[in-house]
């Protein structure tokens, strides 16, 4: 059975001439028209994810899959087109969560955490799990302005692994942190996976698409160009990109 | 063609992520020190103290006008910082917005606890104040003053709601609501008694909604009387109204509201 069932999706992006984003400027140029560009970001896609699947999506920038993973997460609204999302989703979107800067390492947990779906007391007790997964024990009374990036995007793949409901939608996944935190990540990204959770991940690295996932998804221009297996996707993708 | 439908949100705590919003709020703006909470909670019971202590001085032979006064500078404090916070909240935590689904509507409810923990203590105060020299309300006045609060925590609401999402498409709402409350401060009755308006035209000071509120409280607190039961039934009216507006706008614009970000 899907858990994902996306059919005939559609959005676009309708960029103006001139932008307006404020009242004096819509009050003072009213009786200015406006053209406004469209931009089809995605046209007309459709497919299936079955229940402890693992999708892959690959494509050059500019394809339409950050926005694809936004409208699966209903961070972003389809303009047409039908999705049926059967299953909590826990998204990790652009290398984790933005923070409060002024807040400590432990709050902010608490923060995205309980964002990201965990409850108040799974997010409490699940606090020095997440901080060790993290490698960030030490800093966890730190506001999180001293930490670095990649200290950031640790703590946030770690509370996300943790607040993993069903369906986990991964954008750039084992991008982030060094050598042992990446291998890590991938085997709390297996054990997921051998838990039976669904996993619809983005990313440009043939190893990440050809290694963990049954299936792959290969856009172009908005548009589902090849869906096939993830080696076979790999191919097609390195193909497209030597030809320009 | 079927619109497309966003996943639910479903069994998510909502308890649990306001509770943590309000307490990371308070934290981050006293500096998560017991020094800034104590200050946080003694700060409008100190600003009680001075304006007591001032207007007695200069309003010595007028007892009711300087307790008038301070009501209606509490309650106008509440609505000032409430709506301008509840304005700015989603767009102060679009981190959250733009990266995770959750009932946004969160974030607003969250931004104007700060603002209500103040009147709060300043409540307590009061009450304390007025008991003290022996004028404390009946249980009656009481009741009725809470329900005064808690329709003015609607008009918040709504009034937050609705802005919250419109200025992530007019980024210059903010300053032009600064603009409009700095001329609402003088309309409503705070620093004149509304016996020196003409009377035909009170009906147009009530409908500014901070306007009805500070005067029934003074009314049930201060001057021991009741509005009129048709007063009571307008003033719910008005903010039934105010929240349901921006509740509709609020519903209109938050599921786009991260592609405005």
């Amino acid at each position: 059975m899907s858990v994902i069932e996306v059919r005939q999706l559609a959005k676009s992006f309708w960029i103006p001439s001139a932008k307006r984003e404020t009242v004096r400027e819509h009050v003072l140029h009213f009786y200015r028209p406006r053209s406004f560009e469209r931009l089809d970001v995605l046209r007309s896609v459709s497919f299936d994810v079955g229940a402890g699947e693992t999708i892959g999506i690959m494509g050059r920038n500019g394809s339409g899959k950050s926005t694809l993973l936004k409208i699966l997460c209903g961070i972003y609204q389809a303009d047409s087109g039908s999705l049926r999302v059967r299953a909590p989703v826990t998204p990790i979107l652009e290398l984790g969560l933005g923070w409060n800067p002024e807040l400590d390492g432990v709050d902010n947990v608490m923060l995205i955490g309980t964002a990201m779906g965990l409850r108040l007391r799974e997010a409490r007790e699940s606090l020095d799990e997440i901080l060790t997964f993290a490698g960030l024990e030490r800093f966890a009374g730190m506001p999180l302005k001293h930490y670095s990036s990649g200290m950031a995007a640790r703590l946030a793949y770690s509370i996300a692994f943790k607040a993993v409901r069903d369906i986990l939608v991964l954008d750039e996944i084992f991008a982030v942190g060094d050598q042992e935190f990446r291998a890590r990540c991938e085997t709390r990204y297996r054990e997921l996976n051998a838990a039976g959770h669904t996993v619809v991940l983005v990313s440009h690295e043939p190893r990440v698409i050809s290694t963990f996932c049954d299936r792959a998804l290969l856009l172009e221009g908005g548009a589902i160009v090849l869906d096939a297996s993830g080696a076979e996707v790999v191919t097609e993708y390195g193909r497209r990109l030597s030809a320009g | 063609m079927r619109p497309a439908t966003a996943p639910t949100v479903s069994n998510f705590d909502i308890w649990g992520m306001l509770w943590t919003l309000v307490r990371t709020d308070f934290k981050s703006r006293y500096h998560a020190t017991i020094g800034g909470f104590v200050w946080a909670l003694l700060k409008p019971a100190l600003m009680f103290v001075v304006l007591m202590s001032v207007f007695s001085l200069i309003f010595a032979s007028t007892p009711h006008y300087r307790l008038n006064l301070i009501v209606g500078l509490f309650l106008w404090d509440f609505f000032g910082e409430a709506t301008k916070t509840g304005l700015t909240s989603l767009q102060a935590k679009g981190f959250l917005l733009s990266k995770a689904r959750f009932p946004s509507w969160i974030l607003v409810v969250a931004s104007l606890s700060n603002a209500a923990i103040t009147l709060c203590v300043f409540v307590v105060t009061f009450l304390a104040y007025l008991a003290a020299v022996g004028r404390a309300p009946g249980a009656a006045g009481l009741a009725l003053f809470l329900l005064y609060l808690t329709l003015f925590s609607l008009i918040v609401s709504g009034f937050s709601l609705g802005s919250s999402v419109l200025f992530l498409r007019y980024r210059d709402l903010n300053q032009v609501w600064d603009v409009i409350a700095q001329a609402g401060f003088f309309i409503a009755p705070i620093i004149y008694p509304l016996d020196i308006i003409p009377e035909r035209y009170h009906i147009y000071l009530y409908l500014w909604p901070p306007t009805p509120v500070i005067q029934f409280s003074r009314a049930v607190l201060i001057d021991g009387g009741f509005p009129t039961f048709k007063a009571h039934v307008l003033l719910v009216i008005m903010a039934a109204a105010v929240f349901a507006g921006g509740a509709a706008i609020f519903r209109a614009y938050s599921p786009n509201a991260a592609e405005h970000l």
